[in-house]
């Protein structure tokens, strides 16, 4: 209990006094216990009134502090931060709302208001009566960051987590860089190729020596917190010894007898058990799939530089902050989605870009010129059967940008788009416009009502009931149906799994929020950037990139976080491990320690949220929230009663 | 006399949010929606952290109703919130019939931060329901 | 001439403190560099601080900008002028930027003034409230809105009579009216544009009859009315304070329209006239609203979603383009479009029209730029050199761009721009350190 407490109460200019009588307050508070000193005042935020207030607590001693004046949302840190200036811990200050719960509430009852202030004055001064000094949970950070997936956003972060000065670790798990963007062509808005844009920021990434690149990389175990995360890291061989000799590379691509489907390029093409996915891939050293190679040795016959000696190595990293930039995968229509696997010419939107990749004058397919393009939008998006239920957001654009690069590209091209209402946000609409007026066919229908691809003889034919036509049936022959494939999360995210990453209910990782914060998760030092978070174009993965790196950056940047002490407390002797507490936190702050013979829950300060779910699980009442223990809440019931 | 019509009146304890719930309350204020002044507010940081042991001791000390301003899905630490304040609903209920409390002094409702009408609502119809003579 | 005061020093100066500056400014202050933040309105907060609620999660627009707000006027490394414009900046060389500013009076003492609003009941002189878009009224001495940052009263000069009422009821006397204009010499490091859009102004389209016909307002208007420091604790159409019940929205006025010169997407306007159709449907619960559209851009994390809950809640969408409206002789409107599904031109009444304006660039700023060109894209938004790699970057090095400065975007994407542009400034600045 306290002796020396300083009570204020504020007129608030009237805003206050003119409903609550603050004088017959002051008087009925302030022979309360602990209570030394009890003052009105007309403004308790104005400055004059802090420099009061800051003289009294230093010269007085005081011990505790209450302001009774507006909304803590107002003015709670203010005066926080006018005892610290007195040398008082900020913890043994309470504020009370007698403004907007009181004086402005009850405008219409006197007598009522002032009863109710005098009662809520009471119960701080009850609260601070139990209140304690505390100091924030000090934690060192590591000055480092893991960056998981070297895609063009996780790459243009570590560029910049780098420049600002941060050690950085980019883990790959592919033998390649740069993501979905290396298998585009041609951009949107940018006369840059997506080959070009993974060059531009690999280059970067080679030049900072404070980043290092890892492919191949996968991260297998995870602990520690924010400040000190530990990774373990495996990173599988490429078979093949740095600083090769190139002609003898593809010596050893050449005679290499495998045949396999190419998944660069979406299975259209074939490739070799050891490849690389394109001729200036980066890092520009070929790998061997050791899943599919038979071991014939007969790349070793023209290439010294293989090794089949390499061993998996495994690492282990120390990082501040994670930042998962883990992209996403196109969506993978079902057999018979549209005619898809079953109907030789359909084909999704990321086939299609590299179709127009290999093809020369004429846009070929399996031997076919094709002339008659059918895209079918919001394939695998907006369904209202399926579980994606979001818009994918990129591929309208995309698919209108690789309709009219087609044109300009081949001859006789003819573009039919089965939409569901286009969505070329911002100045992609111009986009739109260019389209139209280069003579594409727009055909919409609803989403109850979509397109059918059907096989007539050797002809592949879409219908459409046109709702731009007044419903009519119309039809189209095609040479090449696009399944417009949206975005979905990738399929395989171990990390996202053993960092207990959020994910919405579309699946994608999830911000904190999305307006607040909205790179970052509620596992404090975990970031996310790019379409790990939600379909995105690269303007905005890079945009989300850049904000990412800060957020990370700031956490790291400090070498010591300072985390708020109001955490849950667990009472040794009660506690008799039943896990409910776990169960219920929604951050995992517990552990099972072992105490005086029996198990016990034990809190990691620098996790726990000071939420409070898990208070009214425990059966022994073993855990208190420091600033809500019992003691306090019930003295301010009593107080309020 | 005025003093009378507060004494009379059933004292209520608001269980509020400090990020949700009691800025709607403190909107209610600013907007001059009134209420009676015998309603009470504790903030607390989730509705989810409300021990049933305060709740009861609320009511043994003479509160007539105890209402728990609940985050809703909006709560800062997740949509578990929700199913755990119900929970403690339940289990507070059930503990107010083993002591011969009558559970509906016990009330929850999910209160957003712009919910200032929506809260003004609940507690005028509690305040009545508590000044029923039978309660 | 306004009075030259002394030349002031920071890492960067951020120039708008809307959403997206305020988070670059708090980026960067967090980081350890010395921000001055400059707003030309009386309140930092930008146009998100006066919405109602945000789509697609419905949260309350003051509830997310409040915290935001106090954050930045709290932080020791910020350094506010609010009612100030950047009048010219010059780079002088890599890393070094001068700035003049000028600052308006704003014939009150911010530190000591306590937002009591004593002055306002005093102030005889009523006008038009610009912050509740022309719907109500306000006094010459006047605090912005309730959740205005600084809370603190200005006097509108223009409009004031000088009759000394609100100095006599200040407690505090913190009314000045000796209060001039300060000039201000500025070096920075670094400067981030976030100098925000401006609304389209639906005069331009005479045929839809705004400012002629009562009954058609902005969307930013009916925004207003639906925010939690509303003017009128309801919703009412302005011709005659009826209470609406068959509401229309007009989608796309002002853009995607090349005869009002603004031919691209705002972006933004068909997800926030399902939200305000949605908050309609909360507090006109009998009310029906009525969507024209062309196409909905429903294209975020959560929009989709959202669109299709106002299609369950009942919000009929029309595929139309709406030609002309005119008005009843009991204020009701009668809109005349062409039924895309039809095919066929139809008629429609409703009792208010809600026009949902588009977003429009804010040039200003490329002027203020004497010795370098801030280059702007072909639609006028400060134009994005590298927009794959570096969003944020601008003509000049060392000069970047936040939010819907650089074209139309929404909260989050605003947000994330404003990252973005804090991210390159730093590692800029760090150059210099190095």
């Amino acid at each position: 209990m306290k002796k020396k407490i300083g009570v204020y109460i504020c007129h608030c200019g009237g805003n206050i006094s003119d409903y609550v009588d603050v004088e017959q307050v002051r008087k009925a508070v302030e022979n309360e216990p602990g209570v030394f000193l009890a003052k009105t005042t007309m403004f308790a935020c104005a400055d004059s009134n802090q420099k009061e207030m800051v003289e009294d607590i230093a010269a007085q001693h005081l011990d505790g502090v209450v302001v009774a004046s507006c909304s803590p949302k107002l003015h709670l840190i203010t005066f926080r931060a006018v005892t610290e200036r007195a040398g008082l811990n900020k913890y043994n200050y309470v504020h009370a709302n007698i403004r907007e719960q009181v004086s402005w509430a009850h405008s219409d009852n006197k007598p009522g208001a002032t009863e109710k202030a005098i009662r809520i004055v009471k119960s701080a001064i009850a609260k601070v009566n139990r209140s304690e000094s505390l100091e924030p949970v000090k934690v060192s950070a590591t000055k480092a960051v893991a960056v998981i997936g070297a895609g063009v956003a996780g790459m243009r972060a570590a560029i910049e987590l780098a420049e600002a000065g941060s050690e950085v670790y980019l883990i790959e798990r592919e033998h390649f860089v740069g993501g979905r963007v290396a298998q585009f062509d041609d951009l949107c808005v940018s006369t840059e190729t997506g080959k070009t844009l993974v060059t531009r920021l690999y280059d970067e990434v080679m030049k900072h020596k404070h980043v290092t690149l890892f492919t191949g990389a996968e991260v297998i175990e995870t602990s520690g917190s924010v400040g000190n995360f530990n990774l373990k890291v495996k990173v599988v061989p490429r078979y093949i010894e740095l600083r090769c000799k190139e002609h003898q590379l593809q010596d050893a691509i050449d005679v290499c007898p495998v045949q396999v489907p190419d998944e660069f390029n979406f299975n259209i093409t074939m490739r070799k058990a050891i490849y690389h996915n394109y001729p200036s891939e980066y890092p520009q050293l070929p790998a061997i799939d050791i899943k599919n190679c038979t071991r014939c040795g007969e790349c070793e016959k023209v290439c010294e530089n293989i090794n089949f000696d390499q061993k998996t190595e495994y690492l282990n990293l120390k990082v501040g902050s994670i930042l998962l930039a883990t992209g996403f995968d196109p969506y993978e229509p079902k057999r018979g989605e549209f005619g898809y696997g079953e109907i030789e010419n359909v084909v999704t939107l990321p086939q299609f870009k590299r179709i127009m990749h290999y093809s020369k004058d004429k846009l070929m397919y399996r031997g076919k010129q094709i002339k008659h393009i059918a895209y079918i939008y919001c394939v695998g998006s907006r369904q209202v059967d399926g579980e994606n239920k979001y818009c994918s957001r990129y591929c309208c654009t995309a698919t209108i940008h690789s309709a009219v690069t087609a044109k300009n590209k081949f001859k006789d091209i003819y573009n039919y788009h089965f939409n569901r209402g286009i969505r070329t946000y911002g100045k992609q609409e111009v986009l739109y416009d260019e389209s139209s007026r280069k003579g594409d066919i727009y055909l919409q229908s609803f989403e109850d009502a979509p397109p059918v691809v059907e096989k007539k003889g050797d002809k592949t034919i879409v219908k459409i009931t046109d709702i731009l036509t007044n419903n009519k049936e119309l039809e189209v022959e095609a040479d090449l149906v696009v399944l417009v494939t949206g975005m979905v999360p990738r399929k395989e995210n171990s990390i996202a799994g053993l960092l207990k990453v959020p994910k919405g209910r579309d699946n994608f990782f999830n911000e904190i929020h999305m307006k607040l914060r909205p790179v970052e998760t509620v596992i404090d030092g975990i970031t996310i950037a790019g379409a790990s978070q939600g379909p995105k174009n690269i303007m905005e993965s890079m945009n989300s990139a850049l904000s990412a790196a800060t957020k990370s950056f700031s956490i790291v940047n400090a070498g010591e976080l300072a985390l708020e002490p109001t955490v849950a407390k667990i009472d040794k002797e009660n506690c008799e491990w039943c896990g409910k507490c776990d169960e219920a936190c929604p951050y995992s702050a517990f552990t099972k320690i072992e105490y005086n013979g029996k198990f016990i829950a034990e809190v990691n300060e620098t996790i726990c949220k000071g939420c409070g779910m898990c208070l009214p699980v425990c059966d022994t009442n073993a855990i208190e929230l420091i600033g809500f223990t019992d003691k306090e809440v019930e003295s301010m019931i009593d107080a309020l009663v | 006399m005025e003093a009378g019509k507060v004494n009379n009146s059933p004292k209520i304890l608001v269980f509020s949010t400090e990020k949700i719930s009691d800025p709607a309350i403190d909107m209610a204020g600013l907007l001059k929606l009134h209420y009676p002044p015998t309603v009470y507010t504790i903030p607390v940081p989730c509705s989810s952290a409300v021990k049933p042991k305060w709740i009861l001791h609320a009511l043994e000390q003479g509160f007539d109703g105890v209402f728990i301003a609940a985050d809703g899905t909006d709560c800062p630490y997740g949509e578990s919130c929700t199913e755990k304040t119900a929970q403690v609903m339940t289990a507070t209920q059930q503990l107010m019939k083993d002591k011969g409390i009558d559970p509906a002094r016990l009330k929850m409702a999910a209160i957003c931060s712009v919910c200032s009408e929506p809260f003004v609502k609940h507690v005028k119809s509690f305040t009545e329901y508590l000044k029923k003579p039978s309660n | 001439m306004p009075e030259q005061k002394e030349t002031l020093e920071y890492d960067v100066l951020v120039v708008g403190g809307g959403i997206a500056g305020g988070e670059s400014a708090l980026n960067l202050a967090n980081i350890g560099y010395k921000v001055l933040l400059l707003e030309k309105e009386l309140t930092i907060g930008g146009k998100m601080i006066l919405l109602s609620k945000v789509f697609p999660t419905l949260d309350c627009a003051a509830c997310i900008t409040t915290p935001k707000v106090s954050e930045i006027s709290r932080h020791p490394n910020i350094t506010i002028f609010t009612s100030t414009v950047a009048k010219k900046i010059n780079k002088i060389a890599e890393h070094r930027f001068e700035a003049v500013i000028l600052k308006k009076p704003r014939y009150v003492n911010v530190p000591d003034c306590t937002g009591c609003q004593l002055c306002e009941e005093a102030c005889p002189v009523s006008v038009t409230d610009q912050y509740q878009y022309g719907l109500v009224g306000r006094k010459a001495a006047y605090i912005p809105f309730s959740i205005a940052s600084p809370r603190a009263a200005a006097i509108d000069i223009d409009n004031c009579t000088l009759c000394g009422a609100c100095e006599r009821a200040c407690p505090t006397k913190c009314i000045d009216f000796t209060q001039t204009e300060e000039e201000y010499l500025v070096k920075v490091k670094s400067v981030v544009v976030a100098t925000g859009f401006n609304l389209f102004d639906p005069l331009k389209i005479p045929r839809y009859g705004f400012g002629k016909f009562k009954n058609v307002i902005t969307s930013m208007q009916m925004e207003r009315q639906l925010a939690p420091t509303r003017p009128f604790n309801t919703i009412l159409r302005p011709g005659d304070g009826k209470m609406p019940d068959n509401i229309a929205y007009v989608l796309c006025t002002g853009s995607r329209d090349k005869t009002v010169g603004n031919p691209i997407c705002s972006q933004i306007c068909c997800m926030y006239s399902i939200k305000q159709a949605q908050l309609l449907m909360g507090a006109l619960p009998m009310a029906d609203i009525t969507i024209y559209y062309l196409h909905i851009r429903a294209f975020g994390k959560g929009f989709n979603e959202f669109y299709a809950q106002a299609q369950d809640m009942g919000v009929e969408f029309v595929k139309g383009k709406v030609g002309k409206i005119t008005e009843n002789e009991d204020g009701n409107l009668i809109l005349r479009y062409e039924d895309i599904e039809s095919g066929v031109v139809k008629e429609a009444e409703h009792d208010m029209v809600v026009l949902s304006v588009g977003v429009l660039p804010n040039m200003e700023i490329s002027e203020t730029f004497e010795n370098k060109n801030l280059e702007l894209d072909p639609f006028n938004f400060v134009g994005q050199p590298d927009i794959l790699a570096s969003p944020a970057k601008t003509s000049i090095e060392g000069v970047f761009v936040a939010g819907t400065a650089s074209g139309p975007m929404d909260i989050p994407d605003s947000i994330l721009s404003g990252g973005a542009a804090s991210a390159e400034t730093t590692s800029y600045l760090r150059r210099a350190s190095l």
